[in-house]
């Protein structure tokens, strides 16, 4: 029954190894023709596996009075980290966006 | 007041992550909506220069900032007033009556500092009009990109510079607007800018290519040409080595008729993976410029081979499995690029503007280039390879070309130019490997200028060098646009004193 025990291990292992690896790709969504200003991030922390949330700033973006550019959520190493090691009790996500920085009409000299 | 302080004081990184000031103040400049561009701008360049006032005032120097997209850091200083002009962002058509006679004012726009190269190219479009050449990206704004020689590989073209025909700069005496010595604009429009004429040959080459030094440029006048299609044929070839001979004598039509079509390109690039280059497939592009006709099967960027930059999505691992570089860096060509359109696949079309794009902010990357006359190809181009693949650079290499481009600092100075590029992720062995090319090129005695935005280590010893007479007759530009050195010191930073243009 030995081998039974290592090869869960082993699995477990590997499960977590895939979380960690996949936990840190970058998902990405941009409108078609984007004019983006700086790129500004916040990080957001899910707490009891997403039942509370809290950022260290309002989940409000700045500079946005023409919407989004684009946004992209992803997590560092240490975040993914910080997940495994609370059994994803405490799950830091990091979101970051561009504003638009507006479409002029074109106008005359 | 179009400007305004955006948050606190603190860090700002710029969006390749290659640099950061630590304590910067950052104010922004916004457009208005005034009726008339001239009027805008006027207000604008009043504002500019109380700010510029202001920072003098206070001691800080100051750094205009386009896109930030700039890896060399050349748009950055530690702790001084950032103005970002990214929302000074409004296109003008211009009038026949606000030209001097002879000038085609149809071709012409008026773009305020903060447009991208995506919306100049936008706003041209929508009047039948077109940019005849751009970088491989369009992220950056039309005047950051000009102010850094930005440029693409239309074979017969030079730099986006190259467009500009007047540039109003911003001083902290003075708001001048430049053009040559045969004039673009009417007295009566630049003096409702705010501006006085300045009509000067060399200060107007200057400022083409300012490299942020010599003012605040807060508006351009652009120069197009019709809008045209563009066929794209991209695809995998191995490359034979005569094929360096044609393209060094400007025999671009042998060498799409050898992988792609038997016609003229307007467009050919060629990326390489340096570790057997002539074993190994490279990934050709190819535009065949035709007429515009508006009944043309439209095609996605992706299909059009937007964002045809070099690969910036492979992983550290290149660095951790030295063995397997070259079948990475293979295999992320292969991935990494829009397969075909080759030539047996269905034709598809755009403008030139449909087949660029922005693209999102890459962390890590390394991006360095080095021009070299193109007949000089043949000679120096195997050799650069094994140099960079000896030691460990981990990227694959572009090879664009270019005719001399427009603006005294311009790097792509010689009459037809070849400008290899090394794009990808960033590590030290990779700057390594570049710097390998550049020594190897010094020992070959081989002439080279290198790229004022991305990561190249220029000193003022080897710009002084590389530019010769035309960088003084530029320092005389800068000093008549700014004769006070303390209005100069404004300008300054730690990578533009180390290229001797602010000191």
């Amino acid at each position: 029954m030995l081998w039974v025990g290592w090869g869960l291990a082993l699995l477990a292992l590997a499960l977590l190894a895939g979380q960690y690896a996949a936990g840190q790709a970058d998902m990405f969504v941009s409108i078609a023709n984007p004019r983006p200003l700086d790129e500004d991030h916040m990080v957001i922390t899910l707490t009891g596996w997403g039942f509370a949330s809290k950022a260290a700033q309002p989940f409000l973006t700045g500079a946005s009075d023409f919407g989004l550019s684009d946004v992209r959520v992803y997590a560092t190493r240490r975040q993914m980290l910080t997940s495994i090691a609370s059994f994803g009790f405490v799950r830091p996500v990091t979101v970051a966006w561009r504003a638009h920085a507006g479409v002029q009409p074109l106008g005359d000299a | 007041m179009p400007i305004v302080q955006l948050g606190e004081p603190g860090r700002w990184t710029n969006y390749h992550g290659t640099g950061f000031s630590r304590d910067a103040t950052r104010f922004g400049l916004r457009c208005g909506d005034a009726q008339r561009g001239r009027d805008e701008l006027a207000i604008a360049a009043a504002a500019v220069r109380d700010w510029l006032e202001r920072a003098k005032t206070q001691g800080k120097r100051v750094r205009p900032l386009g896109a930030g997209w700039s890896p060399s850091n050349i748009n950055i200083c530690a702790d001084g007033w950032l103005l970002h002009t990214r929302r000074f962002n409004r296109c003008f058509r211009i009038g026949q009556d606000d030209v001097r006679p002879g000038i085609d004012a149809g071709a012409l726009m008026l773009v305020e500092a903060g447009a991208l190269v995506d919306e100049v190219s936008d706003k041209l479009e929508e009047q039948g009009r077109s940019l005849w050449t751009s970088g491989a990206g369009n992220g950056q704004t039309f005047a950051g990109a000009c102010a850094t020689g930005t440029h693409g590989s239309m074979v017969a073209r030079g730099g986006i510079q190259d467009h500009v025909r007047a540039v109003q700069i911003v001083t902290p005496q003075s708001t001048y607007w430049v053009e040559p010595e045969t004039g673009v604009m009417t007295d009566d429009f630049i003096a409702a800018t705010g501006a006085v004429p300045l009509r000067n040959d060399d200060v107007f080459a200057a400022a083409q290519l300012p490299v942020g030094s010599l003012g605040i440029v807060t508006a351009m006048v652009v120069d197009s040409v019709p809008k045209f299609l563009v066929r794209p044929i991209q695809n995998l070839r191995v490359i034979d080595r005569d094929a360096l001979d044609w393209l060094a004598t400007g025999d671009f039509r042998r060498f799409s008729a050898a992988y792609a079509l038997d016609r003229d390109p307007a467009f050919v690039q060629m990326i390489v993976n340096p570790y057997k280059p002539f074993k190994r497939p490279a990934m050709l592009r190819f535009l065949y410029r035709e007429d515009w006709r508006p009944d043309y099967p439209h095609a996605s960027p992706g299909e059009l081979g937007a964002g045809y930059d070099a690969l910036s999505l492979l992983g550290r691992f290149l660095d951790d499995y030295p063995f397997a570089r070259g079948a990475l860096l293979q295999f992320a060509m292969k991935r990494g690029y829009a397969s075909g359109p080759d030539v047996d696949d269905p034709p598809v079309y755009g403008s030139w503007g449909e087949g660029l794009d922005t693209h999102r902010p890459l962390a890590d990357l390394f991006n360095a280039s080095v021009t070299i006359d193109r007949a000089d190809l043949p000679h120096v181009f195997e050799l650069v390879c094994h140099a960079y693949a000896r030691h460990g650079g981990s990227t694959v290499m572009t090879v664009r070309f270019m005719e001399r481009a427009q603006g005294l600092l311009a790097p792509a100075r010689f009459p037809h130019n070849a400008v290899i590029d090394f794009d990808g992720p960033r590590s030290a062995r990779t700057a390594k490997a570049y710097q390998a090319v550049v020594d190897l090129l010094d020992a070959e005695g081989v002439a080279f200028t290198r790229h004022w935005a991305k990561s190249c280590w220029l000193d003022a010893t080897r710009v002084a060098a590389d530019y010769g007479e035309d960088l003084q007759r530029w320092l005389a530009a800068r000093n008549r646009l700014i004769p006070d050195p303390a209005d100069r010191a404004l300008f300054r930073s730690e990578v533009l004193d180390g290229l001797g243009l602010t000191c």
